[in-house]
């Protein structure tokens, strides 16, 4: 670990200003916000993040940032709410299921004790290429350098939206529900806030996979907004792992159905484990929609979901296991009593 | 479901289940483990490792690390303290690999020592190697068995005091058989993960040197560390009063002692080492990775005709480590024809080393899939098969067993388990989307015994203390070894203090090849017998009487002194001064043919498996374990169960991931390294089936903390098999098994 | 019987503050680490590792350390302030062995830096058992139900537990293994962690 200097930022506003430093990429940014700290630390202590400054935003929790509010389109849930408070709140577990699951389904009682969402949505993937300094190759963390799990071992690796520079899954669960609900971001940014659609807030890796967002580096996220909606209320979060707890996905996903009878009014998925970023099923959901929802139609949407997969060797097998975790994501939401 | 009461009543030749003698400091925090000793102002030390696994160092660009303030010095093959050279242990010395570090610019795996920071912080010396900048030249490594260039050898033509077992004539068997079975399996790389990491603290007074260190064997580091730095051993002690897990990755010394103690010396100020989790996967040792193949033979009434194992190990390019497991699946059965043969292939990694259960986790693992497989071959019960083929004597030398209780075993856990409800067709037996199988497997580990010394002493007001430089790496020793005192001495428990872990107290086993009981308490057995003696032949309860012997003795207090062996195993009393296992110090009694002494078990286990999705889980579990004298049936239970437990991880979890072209291990963490959690682990039921054996050894105890672990692999596998007609032969067994 | 060891209590590199003189201070809006270390030599640029001074409110007491800002809340407890309860046994987050509470709740002490405890009770395991020596109902469930082997895990544990007993959430076995699977025990204790916890929490709430 680098030595630092500690700020503790009083408001958004100040955070903000604190953290207003040119860098090209997050991970390599000089100033880094700290809230739960335990992606930043973590990669902190394996010197794969070298920040000369640490924001500390936790005292942002004392404003909306750390509050959970009911508004007129759905909630609003502050960036610096921890993951152990949202995956209790009455809100989230009556009328948005997936977010709450998803969250309660995540890490260890600690690690969500600690960890705040706006952090959780930018923890940092588990590749063990990108994860220790020993390898050369590595695009995320020193571009340029090539990416070693391409012809390592990648068993945990993404199979969508991969790049030949970048294979690398994001790790997170919460996320998916979020980008299966339609979720805003608000950003403060030096010149102000701004919305943008979480779906826009990550980006694949294409040729540059340092670039993991489309935030700017010192923007700070303040706020998730999510819509309520009958998909919503019909929603689950699964989650397939080699434990049965503590365990990142293998595959994951976060389903929503409207349902008219056994039509499909409206569906949402998120797929997590299986892709670079937090992935939004929309072929998979175009298959679906207007139609009786049973077996074969599931696994037809999940088919043409993960037409696209590539794979490369050890993660073979998430073809298959990511479309049953769909399959069985949706056949569970539908037999859901709302 | 209710979980079995965690406290067991006593049981026929069953010890009190008294609770554990160091519970209270364990619950408090107080219990000091190595790296909580206070050492005034360490320097503290930061190992280098290797990035690459086979070439030289070029040259370290080092300007920037030494540049930051705080840091004292960066050590590397330029500059390093020497030290002897010490055989590997395997070889009758006492290293867990022979490779020295830092003694040239060679890299022979990955992750090896390649220099160390000395700084006055932990955050600095930890910074400054990460900002040491090393060139390599770099040589392509061979990472394991399917590597180009991994070169295989027979065990016998490398190793002298290694012979193939066998008996009869292995063709002729198969070719009598009705039923044969020919497959092959494997098992991964594991590492033992305690929860405690690595760490030495050395500290020198003069010319006298303490280490505190876990250690499951301090005898062994002392004697080791006092020949690497060419001192007479008595200047070396080791404490280690608790050790936070081992599993046998404390047993051997690593080269990394010497190497910080040498610091320590040449800084004049006592040096701290807390080796990073990631780096412990690469500078101790594993479980190595393992390849089978196994033929069974049969009449059609499934006696067995034929057993033939082949084994291929992983070890590393500088040491031959082997455990040759069909030393004792060989006695399993009753075949009268058996064919054995070990071999290594040599690879450019690590060396590995013991872990639980070390020959019998993958050699038993698969032998019991094989039988197995005959069962269904036979289309028998699997347990009826193991009925049929039981026996109490060696097929290989028809040495008697001291004892045997493995149909009972079967027997009782079955009862428990439910095991007559089984459909026996594969995937008969589903609850809604999860496929149901059930599996069973034998449960099996050698009774091994080494000398032993021990000191007890007895005051005048009725107390007692002994000291044995055993360990207790949360077996229970503390407890046992107290209570063993008390009842040889006849004195309640509470009246006994125990003190273990330091190399200044008598020599003790080595915490390994579960024999701490028995050698350690036949020595304190000869030391109370003594005692007892000197007091007329027992220890009045009454402590005025108790008083007016020591008064007429004209003591304070009396103390005995004992050395104990195992018949024929004598000439090892030298030896365990020394510190020394390798050479077989772990003894089988005497006589020829030895006697046949193992524990054994059986275990039943239910799998789930989700249909469309395949994960895996195990919803319970059930053993029941003869292991002769049972001291205290609650750290006894305890030791079962955590032993199954493990066997759930090494079937479905535990796995060291590795690079093939970096011969690199990807997970070596604690979060991708994946042991079972507390919701892994619904429900774990524990028989004890009361087994008396007046043969083993004078106070008729078993090792018993490696024996739970064995077979559960297999268990699972046949319960996988059982649930979805797909026989997985290679662990651990995941969703991509099932795809 | 007679296996307890000392508590040590002895702070090397710190002094115990009294509580009364040092109360923590929240360092609002406050620069640390670079140009805030005390004991530069001027003209130099200053070291962002000079120690600064700190203060932790442990167990109810105020422990005033002079620490790297790097310093994490675990190691200012192991190495600083003489408190070796909470144990190291991965540093990234992974197996639970430091769990302690922050303002009573189960948090990792190895990923918490030192400085953004400051201003909260930081409660380790040393500070669980009553002044008179009782033990904490979960530590005493721990002995009864022979929850630990080698003990290592087991000051973590014993927090989680803790917590999960006073925050109401034992009330299943399957909600307390899963409260609990951030733990990991290679001992595998499993089982009797899961009817300590019960037992606790029967002893908490007087009911079963
Ligand atoms: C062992 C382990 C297991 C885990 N398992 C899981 C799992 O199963 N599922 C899962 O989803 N997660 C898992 N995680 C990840 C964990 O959920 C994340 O580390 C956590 O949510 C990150 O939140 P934080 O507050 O600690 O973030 P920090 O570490 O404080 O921050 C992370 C990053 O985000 C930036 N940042 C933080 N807040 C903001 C903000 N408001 N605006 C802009 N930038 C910000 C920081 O600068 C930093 O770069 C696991 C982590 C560990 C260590
Ligand atoms: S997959 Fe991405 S993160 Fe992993 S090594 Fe390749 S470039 Fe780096
Ligand atoms: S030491 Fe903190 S979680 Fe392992
Ligand atoms: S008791 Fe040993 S790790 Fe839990």
């Amino acid at each position: 670990m680098r030595p630092f200097t500690y700020e503790q930022a009083p408001d958004a506003r100040a955070a903000v200003q604190m953290a207003a430093v040119p860098s090209d990429a997050h991970v390599r940014s000089p100033v880094q916000f700290i809230g739960g700290g335990t992606t930043l630390l973590d990669l902190m202590k394996l010197d794969v993040m070298r920040p000369a400054t640490l924001v500390d935003i936790t005292p942002l929790e004392k404003a909306e940032a750390g509050r959970i509010q009911q508004t007129p389109q759905g909630v609003r849930i502050g960036a610096l709410v921890r993951m152990s408070d949202a995956a209790e709140h009455p809100l989230l577990v009556q009328q948005f299921p997936m977010v709450a699951q998803s969250l309660a389904l995540a890490a260890s009682q600690q690690l969500r004790t600690m960890a705040r969402l706006g952090g959780n949505v930018l923890q940092r993937t588990r590749c063990p290429y990108f994860r220790e300094i020993a390898y050369g190759q590595c695009n995320k963390r020193e571009p340029g350098s090539g990416c070693a799990a391409l012809d390592g071992h990648n068993r945990l690796h993404a199979i969508l939206g991969v790049s030949e520079a970048c294979i690398a899954s994001y790790p997170g669960d919460w996320a998916q529900a979020l980008v299966a609900l339609d979720t805003n971001v608000e950003v403060m940014g030096p010149r102000g806030p701004r919305v943008i659609p979480f779906a826009e807030l990550h980006k694949p890796p294409a040729d540059t996979p340092h670039i993991e967002t489309t935030l700017v580096p010192g923007e700070l996220i303040t706020a998730f907004n999510v819509p309520a909606s009958a998909a919503a209320r019909r929603s689950l979060y699964l989650k397939v792992r080699d434990r049965e707890s503590y365990a990142f996905a293998l595959a994951s996903a976060a389903v929503g159905l409207d349902l008219d009878g056994e039509r499909v009014r409206d569906v949402r998925i998120g797929l997590g484990g299986v892709a670079t970023v937090p992935w939004r099923a929309r072929k998979a959901e175009e298959a679906l929609r207007g139609q009786v929802l049973d077996e074969a139609a599931a696994e037809k949407a999940a088919e043409a979901e993960f037409a696209a997969a590539r794979t490369h060797g050890h993660n073979d097998f998430k073809v298959p296991v990511g479309r049953q975790t769909l399959v069985r994501a949706l056949m569970a939401a539908k037999a859901m009593e709302v | 479901m209710q979980p079995v009461p965690p406290v067991p009543p006593p049981m026929e030749n069953m010890g009190k289940p008294d609770p554990r003698y160091e519970a209270r400091s364990k619950v408090t925090g107080r219990a000091r483990y190595a790296a909580d000793e206070p050492v005034s102002n360490p320097a503290w030390a930061f190992l280098v490792t290797s990035a690459i696994a086979k070439g030289k160092v070029r040259r370290f660009l080092a300007d920037e690390a030494k540049g930051i303030p705080g840091v004292l010095a960066i050590i590397t093959h330029e500059n390093a303290p020497k030290r002897e050279k010490v055989a590997f242990f395997g070889d009758g010395g006492y290293v867990s690999t022979s490779l020295v570090p830092l003694q040239g610019p060679d890299i022979h795996h990955a992750g090896q020592i390649i220099g160390v920071v000395l700084a006055d912080s932990y955050e600095t010396a930890r910074e400054a190697a990460h900002r040491l900048r090393v060139e390599y030249e770099v040589a392509e490594p061979v990472a394991g068995f399917r590597s180009p260039g991994a070169q295989t050898v027979e065990l016998a033509a490398v190793k002298k005091s290694h012979k193939d077992v066998g008996v009869g004539d292995i063709d002729k068997g198969l070719a009598d058989a009705a039923v044969t079975v020919d497959a092959e399996y494997f098992t991964p790389t594991q590492h033992h993960n305690p929860i405690e990491l690595f760490s030495t603290t050395a500290v020198w007074n003069g010319d006298e040197l303490t280490i505190y260190e876990p250690s499951q064997f301090v005898y062994s580091l002392k004697n080791c560390v006092a020949r690497q730095l060419a001192l007479p051993p008595e200047k070396v002690h080791v404490i280690n009063p608790y050790v936070g897990g081992a599993f046998g990755s404390k047993g051997a010394p690593t080269q990394r002692t010497a190497l910080v103690a040498a610091l320590a010396r040449q800084f004049n100020r006592p040096v701290k080492l807390v080796v990073a989790r990631d780096q412990g996967f690469f500078i101790t040792t594993y479980r190595a990775e393992t390849r089978h193949r196994v033929r069974l033979g049969a009449t059609p009434d499934g006696k067995l005709t034929a057993y033939g194992h082949e084994g291929w190990e992983l070890t590393s390019m500088v040491d031959n480590y082997d455990v040759a497991g069909t030393e004792n699946t060989a006695e399993m059965y009753a075949s009268p024809n058996v064919w054995t043969k070990v071999n290594l292939v040599k690879a450019d990694r690590n060396t590995p080393g013991f872990m639980r259960s070390p020959p019998e986790v993958p050699y038993m693992y698969a032998l019991e899939c094989a039988m197995d497989e005959l069962a269904v071959a036979l289309n028998m019960d699997p347990v009826e098969l193991r009925r049929i083929n039981d026996t109490m004597k060696s097929p290989i030398n028809g040495a008697a067993y001291t004892s045997r209780s493995l149909m009972k075993c079967y027997d009782e856990a079955a009862a428990q388990f439910g095991w007559s409800r089984r459909d026996p067709r594969p995937g008969s037996m589903r609850d809604g989307e999860w496929l149901v199988g059930w599996g069973c497997a034998t449960a099996t580990y050698p009774t091994n015994m080494m000398p032993s010394a021990a000191r007890v002493r007895l005051g005048g007001d009725g107390s007692a203390r002994v000291q044995v430089a055993a360990h207790d790496v949360g077996t229970g020793a503390y407890t046992v070894i107290g209570q063993a005192t008390a009842e040889f001495l006849g004195i309640p428990a509470d009246k006994v203090v125990v003190e273990l872990g330091d190399s200044r107290l008598p020599p003790g086993p080595v915490a390994g090849g579960s024999m701490t009981t028995a050698s350690a308490c036949s020595a304190v057995k000869v030391a109370c017998d003594r005692i007892r003696e000197r007091l007329g032949g027992s220890v009045p309860a009454d402590p005025k009487a108790l008083a007016g012997m020591f008064e007429k003795l004209k003591v304070g207090s009396l103390e005995e002194y004992a050395e104990w062996a195992p018949p024929g195993g004598e000439k090892g009393l030298a030896a365990l001064h020394e510190g020394r296992m390798g050479g077989g110090s772990a003894e089988r009694g005497g006589g020829t043919p030895k006697p046949a002494m193992f524990a054994f078990g059986a275990e039943f286990v239910e799998v789930r498996i989700h249909s469309r999705t395949k994960e895996i889980r195990v919803p319970r579990i059930t053993g029941a374990f003869a292991g002769g004298r049972i001291l205290n049936p609650r750290t006894a239970r305890s030791q079962y169960l955590g032993g199954m437990i493990w066997g759930i991880g090494s079937a479905l979890h535990e796995a060291t991931e590795i690079d093939e072209k970096r011969a690199r291990y990807v997970n070596a963490n604690i979060a991708e390294y994946l042991i079972p959690v507390n919701a892994d682990v619904p429900l774990v039921e524990i028989i004890m089936v009361p087994e008396v054996d007046t043969q083993v050894n004078p106070i008729g105890v078993k090792g018993i903390g490696e024996l739970s672990n064995v077979g559960t692999a297999a268990a699972i596998a046949n319960a996988v098999y059982h649930a979805t007609g797909k026989r997985i032969r290679d662990l651990p067994i995941r969703p991509e098994s099932l795809v | 019987m007679g296996g307890d060891t000392k508590a040590t209590g002895v702070s090397r590199r710190g002094f115990l503050a009294s509580s009364a003189s040092t109360a923590a201070v929240p360092l609002a809006a406050g620069v640390l680490g670079a140009g805030a270390a005390s004991a530069q030599a001027p003209g130099r640029a200053p070291d962002p590792r000079a120690p600064v001074d700190m203060v932790l409110k442990v167990n109810g007491t105020d422990y005033r350390l002079p620490l790297d800002i790097r310093t994490t809340l675990l190691d200012a407890l192991r190495e600083h302030a003489g408190l070796t309860g909470a144990k190291k046994g991965c540093d990234q987050g992974q197996c639970g062995a430091c769990t302690v509470h922050l303002d009573g709740q189960p948090v990792l002490s190895c990923l918490t830096l030192a400085v953004m405890a400051q201003g909260k009770a930081v409660t380790s395991i040393e500070g669980l058992e009553g002044r008179d020596g009782t033990l904490h109902p979960v530590q005493q469930a721990f002995i009864d139900n022979d929850a630990f082997q080698c003990g290592y895990c087991t000051p973590g544990q014993i927090m989680s537990a803790a917590a999960c007993v006073e925050q109401g959430r034992a009330g299943d076995e399957a909600a307390i293994r899963e409260f609990m699977s951030g733990n990991l025990c290679r001992c595998a204790a499993y089982p009797n962690i899961v009817a300590a916890v019960k037992q606790a929490a029967v002893v908490k709430t007087g009911r079963a």
